[in-house]
């Protein structure tokens, strides 16, 4: 029988829908008695909702200016190398 | 095989960059450059990691003529950034090490008796959506300062499954990894993030 710990080992299995038939029959079984359980998995899946919604965080402004830097001078080499060339 | 194809908008974005315009490359190196350092993380520390990512924008600027949309854009910045972090720990004869065995995080197996049950199980139920928590500051601030507490290997995993929305395959083919070791380090990660969500409604605090 799938014991609490059992299927807190394998819940993300179960909320990204990896499990086989057989093993999502008994988390769903598991999840009919188990009130505790059930919060777990909702908290859980918030968790992962949560870091979906987190994307948009901003990145590092000092590394983006720096790439930004290094981007332009590569482009302005390659015209200037172009324009010698023609 | 490839899972995300080039989008309309993202075709002009290509057609630009190959025009080498700098507008678009500034448009995308904002776009793109965080989720090149997810992938660079999982594989070096910080700071060489950044300067992969730096190299990795300027043999764009030459290799993109050559791309010819089989695979999204992010997959394709992804996979560079990938092989040439591979190549670095190649030439330095390293190897990346990560912990696959376990499937629970040890403060959550703490919260079981012996006979498996929850001992302490999570007593609050998140009620409001994911947008509405991060509409706390506080709790976004604290998302992040956990978030760069977990081993690179996790949270690589976790931003481009997540944050990024690759598919697992993709994940797998950018992280070298199997897709056995990704489910450990993408649940591992997640528990860390539920601990922490948990602690911080149960006690405001981070």
């Amino acid at each position: 029988m799938l014991m609490c710990k059992d299927l807190a080992g394998i819940a993300s299995d179960y909320i990204d829908g990896e499990l086989s038939t057989g093993q999502n029959l008994s988390v769903k079984f598991h999840l009919m008695m188990c009130g505790d359980c059930r919060t777990f998995i909702g908290n859980l899946r918030m968790s992962t909702k949560l870091m979906q919604a987190h994307s948009g965080s901003v990145p590092n402004e000092e590394f983006i200016r720096e790439i930004d830097r290094r981007v332009h001078e590569a482009l302005e080499q390659k015209k200037s190398r172009t324009t010698d060339s023609d | 095989m490839d899972t995300s194809q080039a989008t309309g908008s993202e075709e002009e974005l290509i057609e630009k960059l190959k025009e080498q315009d700098p507008a678009s490359y500034h448009l995308a190196v904002r776009t793109y450059s965080p989720g090149m350092l997810a992938v660079a993380r999982f594989y070096l520390d910080p700071s060489t990691a950044e300067e992969v990512v730096q190299d990795c924008w300027v043999t764009v600027i030459d290799a993109i003529n050559k791309f010819e949309g089989r695979s999204g854009l992010k997959t394709w910045l992804h996979r560079i950034v990938s092989n040439r972090c591979k190549n670095k720990l190649r030439s330095a004869k390293r190897e990346v090490s990560t912990d696959f065995q376990e499937q629970l995080d040890p403060d959550l197996a703490d919260r079981f008796n012996a006979s498996g049950r929850w001992q302490t199980p999570p007593k609050l139920r998140f009620e409001e959506t994911a947008e509405s928590l991060l509409e706390n500051g506080a709790l976004s601030d604290c998302l992040d300062k956990h978030l760069s507490k977990l081993p690179e290997t996790q949270r690589s995993a976790l931003m481009l499954y997540e944050a990024h929305q690759h598919k697992s395959e993709d994940v797998c083919n950018i992280l070298d990894v199997k897709p056995s070791n990704l489910r450990v380090l993408l649940h591992r990660a997640r528990q860390k993030i539920f601990l922490m969500v948990e602690h911080f409604q149960e006690t405001g605090e981070c």
